[in-house]
């Protein structure tokens, strides 16, 4: 046979299309060597050959279980199809994000307060994970296993070279980006990717969580705040950002910016840790630092934007929690953490002394004493199109339009929420 | 001599029912079954998969509130009449250009499908070079992606750059369908160039005039690809086409619900427009 | 000038202007294909840079793209489903069309069959998808089979306009004389007038075969995440959520162009063959 990377798809591949289905059938039940089958979907597809190599090891170890992991294309599609054609795998990977919080809201991932691992997974990321969920909810619904982080990325080669440091508070950061433009007028202080929309949350988020209540949303749902007292300051900031970055940056693109970080164009990316594989394609011997975004009051106060990048949900419909929590057990020990945060550039939610990626040496000290706080807009409606909000905003330059616009859509879009959580604090 | 008549012509009729009745059957199951299922969506808050309320007729009364929704049909309208009348345009000269007696005639006809061939990836990632780095540089003006006001002409030019090959194809079939004795009639009569075209070429492809505008019609009214690989309905949702916000906000955002009820009033919209459409152009064509 | 008289004599103007008009075509091939063969870090953001020759020329990611796809399976795959579509396709669409385009201008069920069908092209397939996931499912299409019914389904009233358009230039009297001598309607069909189609038939084979060739959301949502992948559904594995890999994305697309092309260029001797051979004589 040609080429066979993934033995699994060599198997099937040939097979006639009718036998597919027959493949595919059922939540896990007995295997035909009595061996218990758990099944992973992840939509981490980048990290598939790490979870080839864990499965190989698992069930190595492990003869009561077979664990089977797989990493599809597009896998939250494929994860909603199997929904509806109630074909639940034992064990969601997806992110603390808008999936996760729809998934739960639509009854379909169960309660794992009862899995060992629970004990292992630090506070403030379980605190995160119950931050996304759109209505409080009762106990959890995920265990989560790695986190992500959002900052200013910047070029630390560049940086020790002009002797420029870290700014602790907005106003040195401007100052920063000052003297950056007089010092090397050939290169931005920073680079923008604003015509995919998505991109502007990066600065968003870590500019506004660290200068609004980290309960906002669930007071505005509550009826008791509104957007438009906290978001001016943060929507100003975003607009003085522009006057730093390249002119007309909504016709660049992601892969515009992280190219032209890359290349030295810019000196720091408003982004997070997940833009760093596509930056370092460019230019792999890159060295690239993350700081937090120096947007709180108080220097001493400033919090890292990091979020649940992948953590083990388990279906509602799963009927051998027990063989499922050995796997999440075994996922979760330390060796095997540390070879795919070794591989992802990923922070690990769980206890423990683990070996950071040298990008998070500068928000490190956050992390380890859990300084951090969600993503905002994991708990935004992302049919609201907040990022686009974001845009026009930047666009137009009109701030009252857009806090205006934001209250009004918030409460459209929210509108069941915000009745499920008014229901729920009268109780 | 009557009876016979009648005896085939049933003979016939059978023929064709049974023809008719089993591709009813197959299209109904398919296409029909599902979208009423669809249909029935449209009156929950379901996001697809999952536990979900009947929300009665809210959606439908949400709709006529959106402003998001009334601009998406805007743009979308505004983007499909413009970007069929050109493509119909550029693919009529083409077609006919490429079915004269041209050299390399092969090479020509091959190379001019290529944009139908090339994936949505490529074509998203060139374009936005050539409208972000190459137009400004030598307009020195600013990437109209970036233009709210004029990132809708960039979507019109690779609409058309995409569509134009399919149509040629049907507009090159069309005139190969024109019998060459016409031609030739229309030749002895002295009937040349423009008029020849108007008066005798011109009718007898009425056929792909009429399935061309509608299929153009049809593929641009449900543009979504193009605006995923240029702009993601920016900048300032300027560029959200319909499909965009059924695919974006029902499948992805958890609004499914939703974009169901849009999703059928868009149906029964283009379905509309476009069955008169079809009728009027239909009334100019003529059976051999 | 005697050469004037003769028939086949070539068109210079026409040619030239087409040959011109290539221009917007080669650039974006020509841009496609230095991507193809460049490495990750020689992408830049100025405009010499993106249209410079790769510094060395290297089937690696072509290789790469082999292997990342598992080419050979997946292409095989959407070779099947291809062939398969597009050959029902032909034999169904024409058939049908034949029925309903023959009798819709006396017959009001056919007319009104058109019209159902020709509607059915409208419906957005965002409403179908989810709906038809699950009866994919309960039926146990939710496999090959099953998308390749579905692509006879959708593209049904697309070429249902292309057939029973092209009918309209095909004389009833034909049909007629051959009835005079006995045939049945059905073998007067195969006989006569499908073989008369010929030039829409390579049209329909095109245009579906190029539709389902590179559709990714059918396969996707039908048979995603089985491990039977179609080369649309394996080309996702290029882009994760952040990160595009567009050398190995875009030789993956030219190889996967490559068979298309050779296919239309068969098809379009068949769309000439028709002229020529004339159906209409």
């Amino acid at each position: 046979m040609l080429n066979k990377p993934i033995s699994r798809r060599a198997l099937l591949g040939g097979a006639a299309a009718g036998a597919a289905g027959l493949l595919f059938s059922g939540c896990t039940t007995e295997r035909a060597d009595g061996k218990i089958e758990v099944e992973i979907v992840s939509y981490k597809q980048e990290a598939v050959s790490i979870f080839e190599q864990l499965m190989e090891d698992f069930n190595a170890s492990h003869d009561d279980i077979y664990l089977n992991i797989q990493s599809p294309a597009d896998a939250v599609t494929v994860m909603k199809t199997r929904f509806v054609r109630e074909n639940y795998p034992d064990v969601i990977g997806i992110g603390g994000d808008g999936d996760y919080a729809n998934f739960t809201d639509s009854n379909i991932l169960a309660d794992v307060s009862d899995c060992p691992t629970i004990e292992d997974v630090q506070d403030a990321y379980i605190d995160i994970l119950d931050s996304v969920t759109y209505v409080p909810m009762e106990g959890i619904y995920g265990v989560p296993f790695v986190a992500n982080a959002a900052g200013m990325l910047y070029n630390k080669d560049m940086f020790a070279e002009h002797g420029w440091t870290i700014p602790e508070t907005w106003d040195e950061l401007i100052a920063l980006f000052k003297q950056i433009q007089s010092e090397e007028p050939d290169v931005y202080p920073i680079y923008l990717g604003y015509l995919d929309t998505w991109t502007i949350l990066s600065p968003w988020n870590s500019i506004t969580a660290n200068m609004v209540p980290s309960d906002l949303n669930y007071q505005v749902n509550l009826g008791n705040a509104k957007f438009a007292d906290y978001y001016r300051e943060p929507a100003e900031r975003m607009l003085e950002l522009l006057d730093y970055a390249e002119p007309g940056p909504f016709a660049y693109a992601y892969n515009d910016a992280c190219t032209a970080f890359a290349r030295g164009q810019s000196a720091m990316y408003p982004c997070g840790s997940f833009a760093v594989p596509q930056i370092l394609s460019v230019n792999p011997d890159m060295n690239i630092g993350m700081f937090p975004m120096p947007s709180a009051e108080n220097a001493d106060d400033r919090v890292v934007v990091s979020g649940v990048d992948l953590q083990w949900c388990v279906a509602e419909t799963c009927e051998h929690k027990d063989a499922v929590y050995e796997v999440i057990n075994f996922l979760s020990q330390a060796e095997n953490v540390q070879t795919y945060i070794d591989d992802q550039r990923a922070i690990p939610c769980l206890e423990g002394t683990f070996e950071l990626d040298p990008l998070f040496d500068d928000v490190a000290p956050w992390i380890e004493e859990g300084r951090v706080l969600d993503y905002l807009d994991h708990s935004y409606p992302s049919a609201m199109g907040c990022d686009a909000q974001l845009q026009t905003m930047l666009l137009n330059k009109d701030v009252d339009a857009f806090l205006t616009k934001w209250d009004n859509d918030w409460q459209r879009y929210n509108r069941s929420v915000i009745r499920k959580v008014q229901a729920a604090a009268q109780e | 001599m009557a009876s016979t008549a009648t005896k085939v012509g049933s003979g016939r009729n059978k023929t064709f029912m049974a023809i008719l009745i089993p591709v009813l059957v197959i299209f109904c199951a398919f296409n029909t079954f599902p979208l009423i299922t669809g249909f029935l969506y449209s009156f929950t808050d379901s996001k697809g998969y999952g536990a979900f309320n009947i929300v009665g007729l809210q959606n439908y009364m949400d709709m006529f509130t959106d402003t998001r929704i009334l601009n998406s049909y805007l743009f979308t309208f505004k983007v499909a009449v413009v970007a069929t009348l050109l493509t119909n345009v550029i693919s009529l000269m083409l077609a006919i250009g490429l079915s004269s007696k041209i050299r390399f005639k092969s090479a020509l006809r091959g190379v001019y499908f290529v944009p139908r061939i090339l994936g949505g990836l490529v074509v998203g990632y060139v374009f936005s070079y050539f409208f972000t780095y190459i137009v400004p540089a030598i307009t020195g003006t600013e990437s109209i992606l970036a233009s709210s006001d004029w990132a809708w002409v960039a979507i019109v030019v690779v609409l058309v750059w995409q569509a134009c090959a399919q149509t040629t194809i049907i507009y090159i079939t069309g005139l190969s369908s024109v019998p060459e004795d016409v031609y030739e009639a229309g030749a002895l009569d002295g009937a040349t160039g423009w008029d020849k075209f108007r008066y005798i070429t011109f009718p007898l492809i009425m056929p792909s005039v009429t399935t061309n505008m509608v299929l153009v019609m049809k593929d641009m009214l449900m543009v979504f690809d193009q605006i995923v690989a240029m702009t993601s309905g920016g900048p300032a949702q300027s560029t959200e086409s319909i499909s965009y916000l059924i695919y974006n906000n029902g499948l992805s955002g958890g609004q499914f619900g939703y974009q169901c009820a849009n999703a059928v009033i868009f149906f029964i919209l283009i379905a509309v427009v476009s069955i008169l459409q079809t009728k009027f152009l239909n009334s100019k064509e003529e059976q051999l | 000038m005697a050469k004037e008289k003769v028939k086949e004599r070539a068109n210079w103007p026409v040619t030239i202007l087409l040959i011109i008009g290539l221009i917007t075509i080669i650039f974006p091939l020509y841009m496609a294909v230095v991507i193809a063969f460049k490495d990750p870090t020689e992408m830049t953001n100025d405009i010499a840079g993106i249209l410079s020759l790769p510094s060395h020329w290297s089937l690696d990611n072509f290789i790469e793209a082999i292997q990342v796809t598992d080419f050979f399976n997946s292409f095989l795959n959407s070779l099947i489903i291809t062939v398969v579509a597009v050959v029902a396709s032909i034999l169904i669409h024409s058939l049908a069309a034949y029925a309903i385009g023959r009798n819709m201008d006396h017959k009001k069920i056919f007319k009104a069959s058109y019209y159902f069908i020709i509607a059915g092209m409208y419906v957005p397939f965002a409403i179908l998808m989810m709906p038809l996931v699950k009866q994919t499912a309960v039926m146990h299409l939710d496999n090959m089979v099953g998308v390749m019914i579905l692509y006879i389904v959708f593209y049904m009233p697309m070429n249902m306009m292309l057939y029973t358009g092209y009918l309209r230039n095909i004389p009833i009297a034909l049909e007629e004389a051959a009835r005079m001598d006995g045939a049945s309607t059905w073998s007067t069909y195969w006989k006569v007038i499908f073989p008369l189609m010929k030039p829409m038939h390579a049209t329909v084979a095109v245009i579906t075969g190029l539709a389902v060739w590179n559709d990714v959301m059918t396969p996707l949502v039908i048979m995603g995440g089985q491990g039977v992948n179609t080369l649309p559904l394996a080309q996702m594995n290029f882009q994760t959520a952040f990160s595009t890999n567009y050398n190995l994305a875009f030789a993956s697309y030219l190889l996967a162009m490559l068979p298309m092309i050779v296919f239309y260029i068969v098809a379009q001797k068949q769309i000439i063959g028709g002229v020529t051979n004339g159906a209409v004589k």
